[in-house]
C-alpha cells in the first residue's frame, strides 16, 4: 500500500534523525540498556510524530516522553504540554456509576467481561486511560497499524546492520 | 443510467444490478448494501442528508488515512449511491410503491440540493407532487416499515454516522415495538457505530474473524497489541546489541542498504516461515540466535545460491507478519532517501 510505504519512510527518517541527536550530543559510551532505551524511545516518538498528532495515543506518547525529561523532544515540549492540558480538560465526560450488588443475568456478566477487557485495552494504549469507548476502537486500529509499521522498519534495520557487521563470515 | 420501462420486475432487476458490484468486499458497510430494492431506495436517501454530502468529514478521513482499502470501500459506496439516486427515486415515485406510506421515504428536497453528484435527471422535479416533503429532521419511521426497517435502520445509522461526525441529524429508523425516544435512538446509533468499528478491528487482527463474542475478540486484540509492543522492545534490544554505538549503524547502513536488500528481495517471495516464535513471545533468550544468521548471509551478496534453504531464516524474519512486498518496498524506500 502506498500509504504504508510513505508512513514507513517518514518513520525511518524521523527515527534516524532522533538517533543522530543522541550520537552527536553524547560522546560517552552508553551502556547496553541505555542504548536500548534510547533506541526504543526515539522509535516510539518517531512513530507518534508520523501521525502528526491526529490521534490521541500519539499525543499522549509524546507528552509522556517529554514529561520524563527526555532531550530528544525539546522542540515538541511546548506543544505536548499544551495538548496535555487540553486532554485533561476534555476528560470530564460521563463517569459511569457502577453498582455494588451482584447481578447474575447473562447480559450483565457479559457486560462486565467486556468492561474488564476494555479497561485492559485502555491501559495498554498510551494515553488510553480516559478515552471514550467509541474512540477507543479507532485509536486501537491506528495504534496497531503504526506498531506494525514500526516493527517492520526496525526488523529491517536489524537485519541490515547484521549484514554490515558480518558480510563474509 | 439506463432508462427502462416502468415495469416493477425490471425495476427490481435494475436495482439489484446496480447493487451487485458494491459488495465485493467483506466490509460491513458495503455488505449491507445487498438489499432488495425498496430498502435500497430507502437507504439511498440517508447519505444524501449530509449538507456536505459529497465530501468526507476531515476527522474521519484523517483517522482512516492509513487504511486505503477501507477508504476506497467507503468511496465506492458513495459513488454507487449518488448516481443511482435520482433515477431510482424518480422511478419509485412513479410506481406509487411508496405512495401508500403517509410519510414518504425518499426526500426529494434533499435530492434537489445535490445537483453536482447526480447525473441530474430533469424529470426528478416531477417527483415533487407525488412525494411529500418531510421536515429536515426525520427520526422515526412507524410500524409499517417493520420488516424492512431492520436492515435499513442499521445501514442508515451506519452510513450517516460513517459520513458525518459533522452530520447534524442522525437518521435512524425504529424497529417495531422499540422505544422511539431520542435517547435510546442515539444510544443505538452509537452502538451501531462502535460495532462497525469493532468489525474493522476484527478484520485487522489475525484470527479474530472466527471468534464471536465481544469479550473474546477483545482478548485477542489485547494479546495482539501486547505482542506487538513486546516485539518492539525486543527489536530495540537487538538493535542495541548489534551496534556498539548508536551512531555506528547510521553511516554504514545508508550506502549499502539498497544494494544488499534488492538482492535478497527476490528469494523472499517464496520462502516459508521458519521462525514464527520469535516475534510472538519476544523472548529475551532468543536474541542469541541472530548470530547464527551470519552463516547464512552469503547468498544475499549476489552470489549464486547453492541451497535456497539457507535464505529462509533471514527471509522469514524479513517477511514475517507482512507480505513479501514490504521488503522490496522498504529497499525502494531507502533508495529514495539516498
Amino acid at each position: 500500500m502506498r500509504n504504508q510505504r510513505s508512513v514507513k519512510q517518514e518513520f525511518l527518517r524521523k527515527w534516524i534523525t532522533g538517533l543522530r541527536r543522541y550520537s552527536c550530543d553524547e560522546k560517552k559510551n552508553m551502556s547496553f540498556l541505555e542504548r536500548k532505551k534510547a533506541i526504543k524511545l526515539s522509535a516510539d516518538i518517531a512513530m507518534a510524530s508520523t501521525r502528526d498528532k491526529t490521534t490521541r495515543w500519539s499525543q499522549a506518547l509524546i507528552a509522556n516522553a517529554s514529561s520524563s525529561g527526555d532531550t530528544l523532544t525539546g522542540s515538541s515540549k511546548n506543544n505536548s504540554s499544551r495538548s496535555r492540558k487540553k486532554m485533561l480538560m476534555m476528560r470530564r465526560r460521563r463517569p459511569k456509576v457502577k453498582s455494588a450488588k451482584k447481578e447474575m443475568s447473562a447480559s450483565c456478566i457479559a457486560k462486565r467481561l467486556a468492561e474488564k477487557r476494555t479497561r485492559k485495552l485502555k491501559n495498554l494504549l498510551p494515553g488510553g486511560e480516559s478515552i471514550d469507548e467509541g474512540c477507543l476502537v479507532e485509536e486501537t486500529l491506528d495504534y496497531i497499524e503504526s506498531l506494525r509499521a514500526q516493527i517492520e522498519v526496525m526488523r529491517y534495520l536489524v537485519t541490515a546492520s547484521q549484514l554490515i557487521i558480518n558480510p563474509y563470515p | 443510467m439506463e432508462h427502462a420501462a416502468l415495469d416493477s420486475i425490471q425495476f427490481n432487476e435494475q436495482i439489484q444490478g446496480l447493487m451487485a458490484p458494491a459488495p465485493e468486499s467483506t466490509n460491513s458497510f458495503t455488505a449491507l448494501l445487498e438489499l432488495p430494492p425498496p430498502q435500497a431506495v430507502k437507504l439511498l436517501h440517508s447519505p444524501d442528508k449530509a449538507p456536505t454530502g459529497s465530501e468526507k468529514p476531515p476527522c474521519h478521513a484523517s483517522i482512516l488515512k492509513p487504511y486505503p482499502s477501507i477508504m476506497s470501500i467507503i468511496d465506492g459506496t458513495r459513488k454507487l449511491t449518488f448516481p443511482s439516486n435520482t433515477a431510482l427515486i424518480e422511478r419509485a415515485a412513479k410506481f406509487s410503491v411508496f405512495a401508500e406510506e403517509g410519510p414518504p421515504a425518499p426526500p426529494v428536497a434533499e435530492v434537489k440540493n445535490e445537483p453536482p453528484e447526480t447525473d441530474s435527471n430533469p424529470s426528478s422535479t416531477q417527483c415533487d407532487p407525488a412525494v411529500e416533503n418531510k421536515g429536515a429532521k426525520r427520526k422515526e419511521r412507524e410500524k409499517k416499515v417493520k420488516a424492512r426497517s431492520k436492515k435499513s435502520k442499521s445501514v442508515a445509522a451506519a452510513e450517516s454516522s460513517g459520513d458525518g461526525e459533522k452530520l447534524p441529524y442522525v437518521h435512524v429508523r425504529v424497529r417495531r415495538g422499540q422505544a422511539t425516544d431520542s435517547h435510546s435512538l442515539a444510544e443505538r446509533a452509537r452502538r451501531e457505530k462502535i460495532n462497525a468499528r469493532m468489525k474493522l478491528l476484527q478484520e485487522l487482527v489475525p484470527g479474530c474473524n472466527k471468534i464471536s463474542g465481544t469479550a473474546l475478540v477483545l482478548d485477542e486484540i489485547i494479546n495482539h497489541v501486547q505482542s506487538l509492543q513486546r516485539q518492539v522492545e525486543f527489536l530495540s534490544m537487538k538493535l542495541a546489541a548489534v551496534n556498539p554505538r548508536i551512531h555506528f549503524n547510521l553511516d554504514s547502513i545508508m550506502p549499502n542498504e539498497g544494494a544488499s536488500l534488492m538482492d535478497s528481495s527476490i528469494p523472499n517471495m517464496a520462502s516459508p516461515l521458519m521462525w514464527p516464535e520469535i516475534p510472538n513471545n519476544g523472548n529475551r533468550e532468543q536474541y542469541q540466535q541472530p548470530w547464527q544468521f551470519d552463516a547464512f548471509q552469503q547468498p544475499v551478496w549476489g552470489r549464486e545460491e547453492e541451497n535456497p534453504n539457507f535464505m529462509t531464516p533471514e527471509n522469514s524474519m524479513l517477511s514475517y507478519d507482512s507480505s513479501a512486498n514490504s521488503v522490496p518496498l522498504q529497499s525502494n524506500q531507502l533508495k529514495m532517501e539516498l
